[in-house]
This record gives C-alpha cells, structure tokens and sequence, in this order.
C-alpha cells in the first residue's frame, strides 16, 4: 500500500518539504506522517496542515495537486518511488543517490541537482539548471538519469560528471556547460553556447546548432555507443526515430579553451553545424 | 545666497560608485542647501544640488501622516508576522544602516538581496566560480598602461574615472598620463566614452560571449575561426591585434559594466572576462573590476557578505544563510509571487523592476526607507522619510574597488538616518519575536 497525499491547502509561501522521501517516510503510518514537520516560509509546520495524508508508507509515495510552491521533495532519497500528479517546485530531488521520481506535469528549477543515482522523469518542462552543480560548486550531476519529455531551461547540466540527461523537446542557453564528463541528449533545439567550458562527456543534437568558436569539426561518423545510448532512451518513452538510432552524426570537438575531449554530436540530416 | 556659510572640504560624493571624496562643498545653513561643489563632475553637482530638505512627513501609514515612532511600530509588526519577507535596496545608504538590515532578515528569517541583483549579481555568480584578479583604483591609476572597458559608458555614467583614475591622470609608472596608455573600449554601440578610446571594437549585440571566448582561446595559442566575424562583428585581425595588446602591456585592466553582465550570457559572460583576465596573467598582470553604479552598492556587497558569506540573494528561513540566485533574489522571487512583506531601503523597484514583480509589490505589505517620494514609496504601506546619505548622515561607504571611505556630511536633516530607523525597526522586532525566530529547519535534514 503507498502513501497518497493530496495538497489540501496550498501553501501561501513556499514549502520547503525535503521529508517528502521515501526513504524517510519508511514504515510510517498516515497519522504519523501528517505530523511530520515541514518548513513553511520561516516557520515549522506539520505536513497535515497542507496535505490530507492517506495509507501506508511502503516505499512508494503518491503526491497529487498543484505543488509549484513545494521545493525540495525527494531530496537525497536513496531507494523508493514517488508519483507526482502535478507540477512541482524547485530542487525535485537534490542528491538524490537511488530510487525513482515521476513527475506528471512540470517541474521548477535545480532539477537534481547534484545526484548521484537514480532516476527522474518529467512528463511536461523542466525549468533552469536541469542536473546541475549548485552555485559555487565544479560538479554538477555524478550519476544516474534524468528525463525531461518537454523543454529545459538555461544551464542543462552544468558541471556533469557522469550520467545521462535526456531532453525531448529544447534545451536553453549553455547545455552542458563546464562538463565534466556524461551524456545529454537533446531531441529539439539546442540554444546558444552548449557545451561551453567542457572538458568531456557527449552533447547530442538532432537538429543543427551554432557552436562556439572554440569548437572544431572532426568527422562524420556513426557512433556505435549513440545506438545504444538512443535504444535506452527510447525505452525511457521519449520518442527516437530510426533515423535518430541508424544516423550519422558530425562529430565537433570542444572545448577548445579546455581539454577538448568533449564532443558535440549533430545528426547530419540535420543539416550543417555552423559556428558561432 | 545666505549669510551662515560653511565650507565642508574633502567630502564624499556618494552618486556613483567612483565615491569621489575631494569635494569641497560650500553649504548655506539657513537654507539647507548645498550651493557648490568643487571638483564635483556634472554628476556630483546635480547630486549636490537636488538634495536639500524638502517637507514631507516623516512617516506615512498608509498614507497618512505618522509619527517615526507609529512607523516603526507598524513595520515591525508587519516584519514579525511575515512568513516570506524580503528586505532589498541597501545601495544607497550606508554600511552602518545595512549591518542592521542584515540583522533584521536574520533575526525574522527572511532574505536579504541588493540592488546588485539586478545590475553586478551575475558578476557576483562568476566571482564564486571563477575567482577575481583584483586591484585598488589607485593601481590602476599608476600601473595601468592597457586599459580596457567592456559594456560600459563611463563618461557619462561615471566621468571621473576617466579624469581621476583610468584614463588621463598621470601616475607613479605612467608619468605621461594619458599617453602612456592605450585604451579599448568594447561596446554594442558608439557613445559618448568612444572618443575616449585609442581603440574602439563594436561587437554584435549578444555576442560579447563568443568575443571573449575567442580571445582566450587565441591568449591560449589556439585557433579561431575567421567566421568569428560573422558571429560577433569582429574580425580575426582585430582580435588578434588585442591579444598581441594583452600579452605585451605591463599592467593590464578591464573595466567592466552592465552592458556584459544584463546581457544574454549574464554571469558566464562576466565569467569569461575573469577568466581572460586569469589567463593573461601567464604572461603580464592583469586585472578585472567591475564598474559599479550606486554610491554604496559595493559596500551592500562587503556588508553582506560579511555578515552572511554571501553577496546577495540571501535567505534565512531555515535559520542559517543560503545563497541562491534566482531562487533568492528579489525580480525572481517577486515574480513568482512568493514574498508576503517587503522592506525596501533607499532603492526604488517599483520604478525599474519588471511589471510581474511591482503588481506583487502592489498585493503586499510593502515598507520603505527613502528621502525621497518615489513610486517604491508611494505603494508602500510604511514610508519612513530618511536623511541623505553623505549629504545629512555620516558613515562609511565602499568604493568601486572595495576601499572603503568615511562620509563628511554636510549639513544636518530634521528626518532620521537609516541606521536610526532600521535600529528602532529591528529593535521593536526583537521584543515581539523574543529574539531571533527559532531557526525553522535544521532538525529536520538530520536524518541520515
């Protein structure tokens, strides 16, 4: 039997909610995890005075409603399930280490930030700093996946270490800035300055993108690794078509400006790259 | 002009970040007016002439007449209720009166951003991550022999620092003053500050990124493409003409405005220039400041991060300070509706924020700290009457280059400092909370 809780009462100020964890509500009962203390704008509150909690803790949770104000759900969860019906707010699952996170409808910024295993799906957008460092931090995201099926923000992956981050619709400005290694994917648009400050890990593209002047063309191949890469994120649910699996890509080097072992990767039908 | 004359000598200028402090004021004391300003630039004067004392009231609730006391009571109240308060502005006034707005977000667990949020905050991100080769202006003024202003329009947003620091004057190792020095100016556009330059590169605008990356790269002995110039507007000869530039000067600096730092890029493009600047220093000195606005911004920016660790954007709900923009700065916070009190100290959003943030404005509780009437004030709920920084009250600011600076005021006001208002403010609020607000969330990220 999971846990269910519905938002009853929306918050007037954000709610810093980082109980929200499957982890933590292990083996608690409906009552007791109504009393269970959340942070409502400078001041401590129960979680029942927002959410009408029912059934048991079983490692799988099930949140339902408008949770836009609600940050920080499923923060370092390591094992486990949570069921979001709705949108959710800022810091959905930051370092996080196992377990998964499905989201149905759109989720705010700092996406995982800083995880290390385990999954997130969101269904509708994702906002800025999807699977990135924190502020002041190098390393961003260090394993694991998370899969957004509309658009991400600004900043996709800033600082990624490992892992993979698989976009169905557009990414902002500076995708996979000062990566350190790891996989994006984007099915839509790539905007300005992706993969600025690399040092490793693979960008992909299928569409054409303007790249930064520090990158460089290499050659035009059909990367075995991108078939298999492709394959699983098909069985993720995001839509790959043939062409994307069986097609040749350009390869561009970068940064120039850093090790440039990072790489770049645009379907060729795509037309061509153009640097920026 | 009156009989009671005094001459105030040595002064401080607090309109622009230069923070001038060789003004030599005469003062009419009848008239409470400041009647010249020698050696003040066109800037200064207006600065000097405008702040006189006008008749206001020294409070509002909303909108009527109160006295300071009244106000203070009223604005603690609001402040100890609010689950979400924000407390912005601080550029303008002094550190004195900012240590205290700290206090007060720390002691209701509320969030303390800056005007810096909206014009140097992106340099703020970059300093974190990338770090900042720095010097005094008095450096730059006897070493500097390349000096290089990107995104800025100093002669009209901040005269004197052609005249006094950075382009003209003579100094310890440029004994030709100006024509020991070669001076670039970077921008999207010719404006007055052009003819100021030796060398004057317009680039594309929102392509200062690219710019900045292809002239690492070629610091770095690597290749650029020449379709650089179809990106940026700049050609591979220029470009390398400034690196050759860079590489060879003894001293160099950039000064860098908001023309770098509020376009598309933001932080990664004050990023880029500081870490040019980084890699320059493989070969020759180099150093990069930005050139700041407000009196006393950067003083917002030493007080802060003094107190919290941070420059701006910092919030105290659970107890301890986070930073984090674009969660905890005021556009962002305002916008998505999430603050429910406001205390705004001599800055005016509702003048210059974006329509989302002001109508949120409108819907709360809005308390303000100003010696003006300006449209912040007049949807404040709380509107105390101030007096002027550096014109009535004494303190210290902080010059553009973090030197901070002790202010001589020039004639005394009927309306209370801001130090004097915000004192009273976080003392009625201490004795309604019992002290500090309990930190709200610590125990609860215990678990491990």
């Amino acid at each position: 039997m999971t846990l269910t809780l519905t938002l009853r009462t929306a918050p007037t100020v954000p709610l810093e909610a980082d109980v929200l964890s499957p982890d933590r509500l292990s083996g608690v009962s409906a009552l007791e995890a109504a009393k269970l203390t959340v942070v409502h704008g400078n001041q401590r509150a129960d979680l029942g005075e927002f959410f009408q909690v029912g059934g048991a803790a079983d490692g799988e949770l099930h949140l339902t409603g408008d949770l836009a104000q609600v940050k920080q759900i499923g923060t370092g969860m390591a094992r486990g399930r949570i069921v979001v019906h709705g949108s959710v707010g800022m810091h959905l699952g930051a370092g996080m280490t196992g377990g998964e996170i499905v989201v149905e409808g759109d989720a705010g910024d700092w996406v995982g930030p800083e995880m290390s295993g385990g999954r997130i799906v969101v269904k509708g957008n994702a906002g800025h700093m999807l699977g990135s460092a924190r502020r002041g931090s190098q390393i961003g995201v260090r394993g694991g996946e998370i899969v957004v099926f509309g658009n991400a923000g600004n900043e996709v992956g800033n600082g990624m270490r490992r892992g993979l981050i698989a976009i169905g619709g557009d990414a902002g400005d500076f995708a996979g800035v000062n990566m350190l290694a790891g996989t994006i994917v984007v099915l839509g648009r790539l905007a300005w300055r992706a993969g600025a400050g690399m040092r490793r890990g693979s960008i992909i593209s299928m569409h054409p993108a303007e790249l930064l002047p520090t990158f460089s063309y290499a050659c035009d191949y059909a990367p075995e690794f991108l078939r298999v890469c492709l394959r699983h994120v098909r069985g993720l649910g995001l839509t790959i078509a043939d062409s994307h699996v069986n097609g040749r890509y350009q390869r561009w080097c970068g940064d120039g400006i850093e090790l440039n072992r990072g790489e770049v990767l645009i379907l060729d039908s795509a037309g061509t790259a153009s640097r920026s | 002009m009156g009989e009671n004359l005094k001459v105030v000598r040595d002064a401080t200028c607090t309109f622009c970040g230069c923070v001038c402090d060789d003004m030599h004021l005469t003062v009419d004391l009848d008239q409470k007016r400041i009647m010249k300003a020698e050696n003040a630039c066109i800037l200064g004067k207006a600065w000097f002439r405008e702040h006189g004392i006008e008749e206001r009231p020294l409070a509002l609730i909303g909108g009527r007449t109160a006295t300071t006391e009244e106000a203070v009571e009223a604005a603690a109240q609001i402040l100890a209720q609010a689950r979400f308060p924000l407390i912005y502005g601080l550029s303008d006034t002094t550190c004195e009166a900012q240590r205290v707005a700290v206090a007060i977000a720390d002691m209701i667990g509320g969030t303390v951003d800056t005007t810096t949020s909206v014009c140097h905050g992106p340099s703020g991100i970059a300093f974190e991550g990338v770090g900042e080769s720095t010097a005094s202006l008095g450096e730059i003024k006897n070493r500097a022999d390349l000096v290089v202003f990107w995104g800025g329009n100093p002669a009209e947003a901040h005269p004197r620092l052609f005249s006094r620091y950075a382009v003209t004057p003579k100094g310890m190792f440029i004994p030709n003053g100006r024509k020991d020095r070669t001076v670039v100016l970077v921008d999207v556009r010719r404006t007055p500050s052009t003819p100021a330059a030796d060398i004057f590169i317009q680039v594309k605008p929102r392509s200062d990124f690219e710019v900045l990356w292809a002239l690492r790269a070629l610091v770095k002995g690597r290749k650029v493409d020449p379709s650089i110039e179809r990106r940026t507007g700049v050609s591979l000869a220029v470009l390398e003409d400034l690196v050759a530039r860079m590489k060879s000067c003894r001293f160099g600096v950039f000064l860098f405005g908001m023309g770098l730092t509020m376009n598309r890029g933001r932080h990664f493009n004050s990023g880029a220039l500081l870490a040019l600047a980084t890699d320059l220093n493989e070969f020759t000195h180099w150093v990069a400041k930005p050139v700041r606005g407000h009196g006393n911004v950067t003083g917002a920016d030493n007080v802060v991060s003094w107190q919290t660790g941070f420059p701006f954007g910092v919030n105290f709900s659970r107890g301890y300070p986070r930073f984090n923009p674009g969660e905890f700065t005021s556009v962002d916070l305002l916008t998505r509706r999430e603050a429910d009190a406001a205390l705004i100290i001599a800055s005016d959003p509702a003048d210059n924020f974006p329509k989302a943030a002001i109508e949120h404005l409108r819907r709360i509780p809005v308390i303000t700290l100003d010696p003006k009437a300006t449209p912040t004030t007049q949807l404040a709920q709380v509107a105390f009457t101030t007096a002027t920084y550096g014109i009535n009250v004494s303190g210290t600011v902080y010059r553009m280059d973090d030197v901070p600076i002790t202010l001589r005021p020039a004639f005394e006001s009927p309306y209370p400092s801001d130090e004097q208002v915000l004192t009273a403010i976080r003392d009625r609020v201490r004795a309604l909370l019992g002290g500090n607000r309990l930190p709200a969330g610590a125990p609860v990220a215990a678990a491990s």
